[in-house]
């Protein structure tokens, strides 16, 4: 079954960008350009706190995710694994943290 | 294009509203940050410059994720550090450093997109330049220049010259990649160095964090001043100066990246400063 990167805890985000600058090394480059994921830093409405807003492609889980979920100190991510609709129980369940 | 034989400069000149991005090859000697910055405050010395820098390693290793910043405050050569995501974006701008001099007419917005700039005026929100995810904001809000709404320079230097400069709000956006010939070596190294996080003199903390440093520490909100010449002239946190003051690290990053620098390019880079200081005290 296919293994997919979600951010379930996108609040723990330090915006630190290890986890994008990590997914562009697996595709053999350094930069933001084309990063299949994209931290967006914004100032919390009515409150000086900084909120980090995370957007992946999809393309993300050709990648090593295991690796990107790794990298990131905050425990954003983690890895789930696609359930057969078959089995009629959760879409998704959690292989890895 | 990110070119790492020469140091990359975009002067920007408020007088008349032009910016220029120049190579320099003979600038490398300075290494970059505080020592490619003071040799550029020299360069300009007549036109008041703020010189905004990073050093050869930012955005490319872990803990190299300050942007220098070096300006003459009444006659007295200040230099400051500033966290947050400039010193990555500026290399993926393709640029080593950043010169503004002159004053403008009225407040102005710099919107800079790798090495193209659009003076813009202060009706502008800055918060609607560039391009999110890739870009760096800097503000003048409530008396400080806030980088990414949260981070900020030591004492009111950077603020005084902001003002004096009339200089509203900047945004950076960087859009060029770099691929490193060596690239198993360059992942072997990043690698190792992220795994040194336990060497830094800051634990990791709930903050905002720079980019390119997992730590989130509380120290990063409120910049640098002074310090090694080394570590600033690398514009490497100074926390982390147990990993960048190790010369057998330093090669091996210049030297996976492609850099040409010798031992002798970093022995005498003091005494390049030095004398650098001294022309323009």
């Amino acid at each position: 079954m296919p293994k997919i990167l979600k951010a379930t805890q996108p609040e723990n985000c330090n915006g630190c960008e290890l986890c994008l600058l990590e997914a562009q090394r697996q595709l053999k480059k350094i930069g933001l350009e084309e990063s299949l994921i994209r931290v967006f830093r914004n100032k919390a409405a009515n409150s000086q706190m900084i909120e980090n807003c995370l957007e992946i492609d999809p393309r993300i889980n050709m990648l090593h995710i295991e690796k990107i979920s790794e990298i990131c100190p905050k425990g954003v991510f983690e890895v789930l694994e696609e359930k057969d609709e078959n089995t009629g129980s959760e879409q998704i369940s959690q292989v890895q943290k | 294009m990110i070119d790492l034989s020469a140091k990359k400069v975009l002067t920007l000149d408020l007088n008349n509203k032009t910016a220029e991005a120049k190579s320099f090859v003979d600038l490398n000697k300075y290494l970059g940050g505080v020592g490619l910055g003071l040799k550029l405050m020299e360069i300009y010395t007549d036109k008041n410059p703020l010189v905004i820098s990073i050093g050869p390693l930012n955005g490319f290793f872990p803990f190299a994720s300050k942007t220098s910043v070096v300006l003459n405050d009444g006659g007295v050569i200040e230099d400051l550090y500033i966290g947050g995501s400039l010193s990555l974006r500026m290399r993926f701008a393709g640029l080593d450093a950043i010169v503004i001099f002159g004053k403008a007419d009225q407040k102005a917005i710099l919107d800079i997109y790798n090495t193209q700039v659009t003076f813009l005026g202060e009706e502008t929100d800055v918060h609607t330049l560039g391009l999110p995810g890739k870009r760096s904001v800097i503000c003048f809000e409530d008396k400080k220049v806030l980088l990414d709404d949260y981070f900020t320079t030591p004492e009111k230097y950077l603020e005084k010259l902001f003002a004096e400069k009339n200089i509203g709000g900047l945004v950076l956006t960087g859009t060029e990649v770099f691929t490193p010939t060596n690239f198993v070596e360059y992942e072997k190294l990043y690698s190792i160095l992220l795994a040194r996080k336990e060497e830094l003199e800051v634990l990791s903390g709930p903050y905002p964090s720079c980019s390119n440093c997992p730590m989130g520490c509380g120290k990063s909100k409120v910049g640098e001043i002074g310090g090694n010449v080394l570590i600033n002239s690398l514009v490497a946190c100074q926390f982390a100066d147990r990993i960048y003051t190790d010369i057998g690290i330093i090669f091996s990053c210049l030297n996976t990246l492609g850099y040409n620098y010798t031992h002798e390019d970093i022995e005498n880079l003091p005494k390049l400063i030095e004398e650098t200081i001294k022309k323009i005290s």
